[in-house]
């Protein structure tokens, strides 16, 4: 675990290309905060938010599993995370093989995202999300990418909740190149960062 | 007198909550499953405006509400109202003192072991398992996170069953503005509780897809699949309507449902599992889909107060996502059964072939459900 809580639990991904997609513009609401704005949390409609203080630092690269994250800067004035809305998502033209999120649901969900192929055509691909929720185990086999050691309310902090943000990945492998993914309709799937990344 | 019961323990699932997770203790201090007895049953019933601002709200269709969450067993609870806190005190302790845990209603707001306290009012249930008279102290155990088994004072616990769980800023939803009356419940489950085996799981399908047909649907009375259709139908166009009950009402109808299907699909992983049907895991995957589909209801709701347009709309497209994914799981428990009867009326025949013939011939077969190659009968 290193300095911020990152598992760096997978293999060396150096031969890989990743491409850490900014999702500043699509970001909807306020799920990291800080001890001074705890009542502008809103990760869920309880106003729960996860400590800032324990996560990476804010707009910083942070690898989890091998992979490069973009986390989001809490300076954002569109917050710090986008609920799964049919978001739209360009992504940098070429072949990508795997798309890696760091998420958290409120309960475990699961729904297709449509991912769109250079050609026109499209697949679906399933996005799966575990729980955020203190003392919940992974459900969809995502590596752990933080924990925190509290869970942010409104008016305080309850210390020896600890939440969880999941690193998850999809399979994107065909031939031809992707031109973007629209995320599904499912408000209980939240997203802080996403990565492209392609195999040698 | 000092009275601590050994043998409680935490049960919880991820998808349930603190009713699932209370009976779940006392069920398991019985020796008994929780899962089994929480997650045999599979339905969907709803009476209109039946729901309560309780966090153990659940829809009671049966005698009692342990007997609806576990219609496939003997089981029974009796909600008790005492006639105030003392009176409510005093039944719970002798209670506890005969040897038997109670799940006693909470507003949390006056537990120290909850995020809740005094912060937010919500009506909880938690697991009373022993007292200390001499130290004025009573035994809790509490599941949901963060998990709690420990001793606080018997006047807290008095204040949280006899608070009246009021409205007193925008965080309290859902589970406030009902008195917790120092409401306590009772639980008996009684004996004996067959094993799963083949047979009896094949019992269990066929009274859950019979109960989906929905033949007491109608009114206001929403019941099995036509009632799921209808009850959907009706909360997207609410929703879309600005019905200010509609928010209440369907989040927590969509956690029932939710912790429903999370506990069948779970029970049928386990049985699954235990009896080597790969066909089986394959529909209890399908159950955990639709769990997935109400997490989704759930906060399409929840997070539809600032535009209930949008999430009407967005509730229509889940329901016809979530109606047909359950029409198709329900139609493979339905071929399950028929796979399962033709296997028993076979292994009869067969067992009487045998025992003519005198043969040392089995006629046992390790499968009452169709293997992935759709063979398998013996």
């Amino acid at each position: 675990m290193n300095r911020r809580g990152a598992m760096n639990n997978g293999p060396s991904l150096r031969a890989s290309r990743f491409s850490c997609l900014p999702l500043n513009d699509h970001f909807d609401g306020t799920g990291l905060t800080a001890r001074d704005g705890l009542a502008e949390g809103a990760l869920n409609i309880w106003g729960n938010s996860l400590p800032a203080e324990e996560l990476p630092v804010p707009g910083s690269v942070v690898t989890v599993g091998g992979v490069p994250f973009l986390f989001p800067a809490s300076n954002s004035a569109r917050g710090d995370n986008l609920r799964c809305r049919s978001q739209r998502l360009l992504v940098p033209s070429g072949r990508w093989d795997w798309l890696h999120v760091l998420c958290a649901a409120e309960r475990r969900t699961e729904d297709p995202l449509l991912v769109e192929y250079a050609e026109g055509t499209t697949r679906e691909q399933w996005l799966r999300v575990s729980d955020f929720w203190p003392e919940t185990p992974p459900r969809f086999g995502e590596l752990l990418a933080f924990r925190c050691g509290q869970l942010n309310y409104p008016q305080h902090a309850q210390h020896g909740m600890i939440p969880s943000i999941w690193a998850q990945r999809i399979p994107m492998t065909v031939p031809t190149g992707i031109r973007g993914v629209q995320l599904p309709e499912n408000p209980a799937m939240h997203l802080f960062a996403l990565t492209l990344q392609a195999q040698p | 007198m000092r009275v601590e019961l050994p043998g409680i323990a935490f049960w919880r699932h991820d998808l349930g909550n603190c009713l699932q997770s209370a009976v779940g203790s006392i069920l398991q201090f019985d020796g008994l499953d929780p899962l089994e007895f929480l997650g045999s049953s599979w339905n969907f019933e709803y009476t209109i405006n039946d729901v309560r601002r309780e966090e153990y709200y659940f829809p009671c269709w049966r005698d009692s509400i342990v007997a609806s969450m576990a219609p496939h067993y003997r089981v029974s609870s009796t909600w008790h109202t005492p006639k105030d806190a003392a009176h409510g005190w005093e039944q719970v302790r002798a209670v506890v003192a005969g040897g038997r845990p109670v799940a006693v209603a909470v507003d949390n707001y006056y537990l120290p072991f909850r995020p809740a306290y005094r912060d937010v009012h919500t009506n909880h249930l938690v697991v009373v398992f022993g007292f200390d008279d001499q130290r004025g102290t009573v035994a809790v155990i509490d599941a949901v996170p963060p998990r709690f088994r420990g001793e606080i004072a018997i006047r807290q616990l008095t204040m949280a069953r006899d608070s009246s769980n009021p409205v007193s800023h925008e965080r309290d939803m859902f589970f406030t503005a009902q008195p917790i009356a120092n409401r306590w419940l009772e639980i008996a489950a009684v004996g004996p509780h067959p094993a799963i085996d083949e047979d009896r799981l094949c019992a269990v399908l066929t009274a859950n897809v019979a109960a989906y047909e929905g033949a007491l649907d109608g009114g206001e009375r929403f019941s099995g699949l036509p009632g799921l259709r209808r009850f959907m139908a009706e909360a997207a166009s609410r929703l879309a309507g600005r019905d200010p009950a509609v928010v209440d009402e369907v989040f927590v109808v969509a956690g029932v449902a939710l912790a429903v299907a999370g506990l069948h699909g779970d029970f049928l992983t386990g049985v699954a599992r235990r009896l080597s049907l790969p066909l089986l895991a394959a529909i209890a995957r399908d159950v955990d889909r639709i769990a997935h589909h109400w997490s989704a209801v759930r906060i399409i709701v929840g997070a539809g107060r600032d535009d209930p347009a949008t999430a009407g709309r967005s509730l229509a497209r889940r329901s016809s996502l979530l109606l047909a994914d359950q029409a198709r799981v329900l139609e493979r428990m339905k071929q399950t059964i028929v796979d399962c009867a033709a296997h028993s009326a076979h292994s009869a025949h067969s067992a009487h072939s045998a025992h003519s013939a005198h043969s040392a011939h089995s006629a046992h077969s390790p499968v009452c459900l169709p293997t992935p190659t759709g063979e398998g009968k013996t």
